[in-house]
């Protein structure tokens, strides 16, 4: 064991500058470092995420609700506390000025975790509360200083009393510093609440009780299912949109990781052949001089560990620091302080290196073991090459690889028959391409007929390397379709005329006096969305509840109230996938339009009915159409949809609307909330600047990912270059030492990678549409067209980034004496 | 009489050429003793290297018996055969056939540690010492000349105190003079240890100098 060993290391010392290993360890450093750099970077959010405590809660645990929460969520015992919270959006006057604030009714004891911090006067000095603010007085954000130009005991108009401000609020515990609970806030004690009416049916409130108390006195709170439209929140999940941004940019980095990690099995499967077929020679003579196949097993095994530690480190090395620019770069969007990354995940992105390894590099290259030794004499016998175990084992590496790096087995087997099957395709491509050459070898001259021959006569080589040549410029194809078109349809997806305020809670007789009130201020006609709140009672005639679901997901979806809407045309972030929009046609129609979302949850097919409870009217509506919805467009849209006249005049019913309000004319809002005290302003201006915010910074974020994908591509054109490299070095000496110019040689050789480079590039650019539409269409769900350019971008950037890189590789060659070429092969 | 250490009975070889059978070898009988130096002669095709390597165990025989230093290996896998060629036979090549990658020292130490000789290092030493390139230990082969390379193949054959010693062509790719000093030192080891010899050449000269010469016409043994 130990001679194979220091064989290995001997053979490692003066071969690892040979082309191919450089391409293998590269490969391996790309493939750990991108996976790496995204799985310490998600981990570390993850563990912040989890070491959330209380205090980010202002209690242990909360339930929180639309609608004042039954008597029922009620401390346990002596030792868990409870208080309650009441919050909602209003417009609140202080002399002229007026802005929408969150009023936050506390009582007595808020916070249960964490504390108050107040300060007499805006940006004072700090300190933690003795207690909450007492009846007939109220706390302000900062914020709410500013805007209301308050001074201490000025009276803020909330609802129908007066309360005079008398602290700065610095901080509370639970203040969402993520999107919710955007406006200022306004903070009240609870016995206040009443009197300002502000809370009444149908307005839009958050209830919360907080509980804190040891952990297994609050066990019984956490084992009894909430009851309907009740959710229970602990501290892990307080900061649930940092999640959700992360899923979304999840998807990108998925895609990214994986190609990277595919294109790094492929460069190091070429590399670790083509380093296994010049091991072939030094194998035969060593069988000749006693070494059995067990030795030379543990020697070539023994040089792959050995260069997986060179890659595997390099990698870990990189992913690190990676992830650290990440870190920084998303940290203060994320406001969450990231424990050190941990170490586990390195060793995961190693232990994926070293089954790269396994799979791609070892059965090539053990392999060459069975070599036999008569090779010294007659280098044509090469043995088996064991090419059916080579691709069984890749094929089920690659599996694996692609579920250790996604974690789900459905999408690694969809990638892996999607990438089998666009290697398929390209190498069909390339095929009928080389086929399709052959003719024009005749009309043209003679360094293109020496370059096209070569093209055409290694046909079978040919059509391998214009497939992997294909796979590598796809994927920087990709990588550039999706960072131009991809990221930026979602980063554009927020146009500058989004709504920025919502009206909620409009009633029926309130619609024409509110269109006539924007008509009167120029604003032309509103766009007003009638809803209804209905329950879920049976499905196809069979009664349901919660409990005929097994899924956890589906029994919190089905004890919410629905948003039912009805209307005649779609709005255009909607899109039919099955059935037919009814249009105007299906008015008074008992039809149904359920989102994508809703088939899932409810396993709907067309033609199922769904009767629905709304305030004791039931209804029975029948599925016509299936829709997907864009739910990131902040337009009003609703999971449900009938036909107007569907439901009866009994059914109670409200209006909302959404509009685009300039920061200069907010003056209306004021005569709005004069006018129709009910209806409910919510201004998200501020949330859709953080949410356009975020999507810049992931977008940065994973364009850097998108790197390491591009440096896997280049590792494979690298490996797909090398790979003919030996044969061509013999065939320029010979033609030298028969008389050819190098000039003649080199545009010879120039117009063969050329047109590789061009037959592979205009491939692969066809296969990277196909991909980047499938991605857009069943992955990311926006829209994308063809883009017939990217063809002729794609054959001439082949063209040229191959031509390139093949004259890089045999410049060398060109200036050798073919003599000295000569002896050495 | 000395023990014979290499023989041949009714041996052919043949291969699939283009997907007709081609005869290289056919009913070739020999044997070698011990201490015996043997060539083998005959124009390029006859067959000469192929029943060089069905005797150093390098591929097997199509047909008849071939028995290498007292083992039937006509029946032998291949790690059999590479395990029984261990610290018993040596090779000397046309094209030198040293690793590009490893130095002197250690393309003569090969042998040896194969077979598994803790005293790999000091042999190797003491073989170069004794080819004459006692200062070129650590040169890469591409540092070395035709003959020099040749020498460390020497080397390399005689380290592992070889029972046989299997030459092709030895001089083949080498001039006139430099191929004589090479042959000078085969011949001088070969003595020295009391190897058995068995040379594949056409040089008339390197065959006159061996004990005994076969030759090989089209396959077949002549005479």
């Amino acid at each position: 064991m130990a001679s194979a060993m220091a064989y290995a290391a001997r053979r490692l010392r003066r071969g690892w500058r040979s082309g191919e290993l450089v391409v293998l360890v590269l490969a391996l450093a790309v493939a750990v470092s991108a996976v790496s750099a995204v799985n310490l970077f998600t981990e570390r959010v993850r563990a912040a995420l989890e070491a959330q405590t209380g205090e980010a809660l202002g209690g242990d645990l909360l339930f929180r609700s639309r609608k004042p929460l039954p008597d029922t969520i009620r401390a346990p015992s002596a030792q868990v506390r409870s208080v309650d919270t009441t919050s909602f959006a209003t417009v609140v006057f202080a002399g002229e000025a007026s802005v929408l604030a969150s009023i936050k009714a506390v009582g007595e004891g808020y916070p249960l975790r964490g504390a108050l911090r107040v300060a007499d006067e805006p940006f004072g000095p700090a300190r933690a509360a003795d207690g909450i603010p007492p009846p007939g007085e109220a706390w302000a954000d900062a914020r709410l200083w500013q805007e209301l130009r308050l001074q201490p005991g000025t009276p803020v108009q909330t609802g129908a009393i007066a309360l005079r401000v008398t602290r700065v609020l610095e901080n509370e515990p639970d203040r969402g510093n993520g999107f919710a609970d955007l406006a200022p806030r306004l903070m009240i004690n609870a016995a206040d609440l009443a009197a300002t009416q502000l809370v009444g049916p149908g307005s839009r409130v958050d209830y919360v009780r907080l509980f804190a108390g040891p952990p297994q006195a609050l066990a019984p709170l956490l084992d009894a299912e909430p009851p309907p439209n009740v959710r229970r929140v602990r501290p892990q999940q307080a900061r649930r949109e940092i999640g959700n941004a992360l899923d979304r940019a999840g998807q990108f980095l998925d895609v990214a990781i994986l190609a990277a990690t595919l294109l790094a099995c492929a460069a190091v499967a070429l590399s670790a052949r083509q380093y296994g077929e010049k091991l072939r020679d030094e194998i035969a003579l060593l069988k000749t001089l006693g070494a059995r196949q067990a030795f030379l097993g543990r020697a070539l095994v023994a040089q792959l560990l050995l260069l997986g530690a060179i890659g595997a480190l390099l990698g870990a090395g990189i992913g690190y620091g990676v992830q650290a620019v990440i870190a920084a770069l998303l940290s203060d969007l994320l406001q969450l302080s990231l424990p050190p990354a941990p170490l586990w995940p390195l060793l995961a992105a190693a232990a994926l290196g070293l089954l790269m390894l396994l799979g791609f590099a070892a059965p090539p290259l053990l392999a060459a073991r069975r070599t036999p030794p008569v090779r010294v004499f007659q280098r044509a016998e090469t043995g088996s090459t064991g090419a059916r175990a080579t691709w069984l084992a890749a094929l089920a590496t690659a599996a694996a690889l692609l579920w250790l790096a996604t974690g789900e087995p459905k999408m690694a087997l969809a990638v892996l028959g999607g990438s089998a099957a666009a290697l398929l395709a390209l190498a069909g491509l390339a095929w009928l391409l080389v086929l399709a050459l052959s003719p024009l070898k005749r009309a043209v001259g003679m360094s293109w007929r020496f370059g096209l021959g070569n093209v055409a006569r290694r046909r079978r080589a040919t059509i391998a390397q214009v497939a992997a040549l294909g796979l590598a410029l796809m994927a920087l194809l990709l990588v550039s379709v999706v960072r131009e078109d991809l990221l930026v349809s979602w980063q554009s997806r927020l146009p500058e005329d989004t709504p920025n305020q919502f009206l909620i809670n409009i009633q029926t007789e309130q619609v024409e006096p509110l269109r006539q009130f924007f008509a009167e201020r120029g604003r032309g006609e509103l766009e007003l969305w009638p809803m209804a709140r209905g329950r879920l009672v049976a499905l196809n005639g069979e009664p349901v509840t919660a409990d005929s679901f097994d899924d956890p997901e589906t029994q919190r979806w089905i004890n919410r109230d629905f948003n039912l809407s009805w209307g005649t045309t779609l709005n255009e972030d909607n899109r039919v996938i099955e059935g037919e929009w009814w249009g105007e046609s299906g008015a008074g129609q008992p039809w149904l339009s359920a989102e994508d979302y809703a088939i899932e949850r409810l396993g709907l097919k067309l033609g199922d009915t769904m009767t629905l409870d709304f305030a004791g009217e039931q209804v029975t509506l029948t599925v016509t159409n299936f829709r997907t919805v864009g739910w990131d467009s902040f337009k009003p849209n609703f999971f449900l949809l009938t036909t107007p006249g569907a439901l009866s005049d009994a059914v109670p019913k409200q209006w909302l609307s959404s509009f685009r309000l300039e920061r200069s004319e907010r003056a209306l809002l004021r005569e709005l909330v004069a006018q129709f005290p009910n209806i409910t302003v919510l201004d998200i201006e501020a949330m859709l600047q953080q949410v356009r915010g975020i999507a810049e910074r992931i977008a940065t974020a994973v364009e850097f990912i998108f790197l390491f994908t591009l440096a896997a591509g280049l590792c494979v054109l690298l490996a797909a270059i090398e790979g003919t490299r030996a044969e061509r070095v013999r065939e320029t000496a010979l033609l030298r030492a028969l008389g050819a110019r190098s000039g003649l040689i080199l545009r010879g050789l120039i117009a063969e990678y050329a047109v590789l480079g061009g037959l592979a590039g205009l491939v692969a650019a066809i296969a990277a549409q196909t991909v980047a539409w499938v991605l857009a269409e069943q992955v990311f769900r926006i829209p994308y067209g063809p883009r017939p350019l990217l063809w002729l971008i794609g054959a001439l950037a082949g063209a040229v980034v191959v031509a390139v890189l093949g004259w890089i590789s045999l410049r060398p060659t060109l200036n050798t004496p073919p003599k000295t070429v000569l002896q050495q092969v | 009489m000395a023990r014979t250490v290499v023989a041949a009975r009714g041996v052919g070889k043949e291969v699939s050429s283009g997907g007709a059978p081609l005869t290289i070898l056919s009913d070739v009988s020999m044997s070698v003793a011990a201490g015996e130096s043997l060539a083998i002669v005959g124009r390029s095709g006859s067959g000469k290297t192929t029943l060089l390597s069905l005797l150093a165990g390098l591929d097997l025989p199509s047909a008849g018996e071939i028995e290498l230093d007292g083992t039937r290996i006509d029946g032998l896998d291949e790690d059999a055969r590479a395990g029984l060629r261990a610290g018993r036979v040596g090779f000397v090549f046309q094209s030198f056939q040293l690793l590009a990658g490893f130095t002197a020292l250690e393309n003569v130490m090969l042998p040896a540690e194969l077979a598994g000789l803790a005293d790999a290092q000091d042999r190797a030493r003491a073989a170069l010492e004794r080819v004459g390139l006692g200062k070129r230990l650590d040169h890469y082969p591409h540092q070395l000349s035709g003959g020099e390379q040749q020498r460390v193949a020497l080397a390399r054959a005689f380290s592992g105190e070889p029972a046989i010693l299997f030459a092709d062509e030895p001089t083949g790719n080498l001039d006139t003079t430099t191929g004589a000093e090479i042959i000078d030192l085969l011949f001088e080891m070969n003595a020295a240890r009391g190897t058995t010899l068995i040379l594949v050449t056409h040089d008339t000269q390197l065959a006159a100098r061996c004990g005994r010469r076969i030759t090989l016409r089209e396959g077949r043994l002549d005479g």
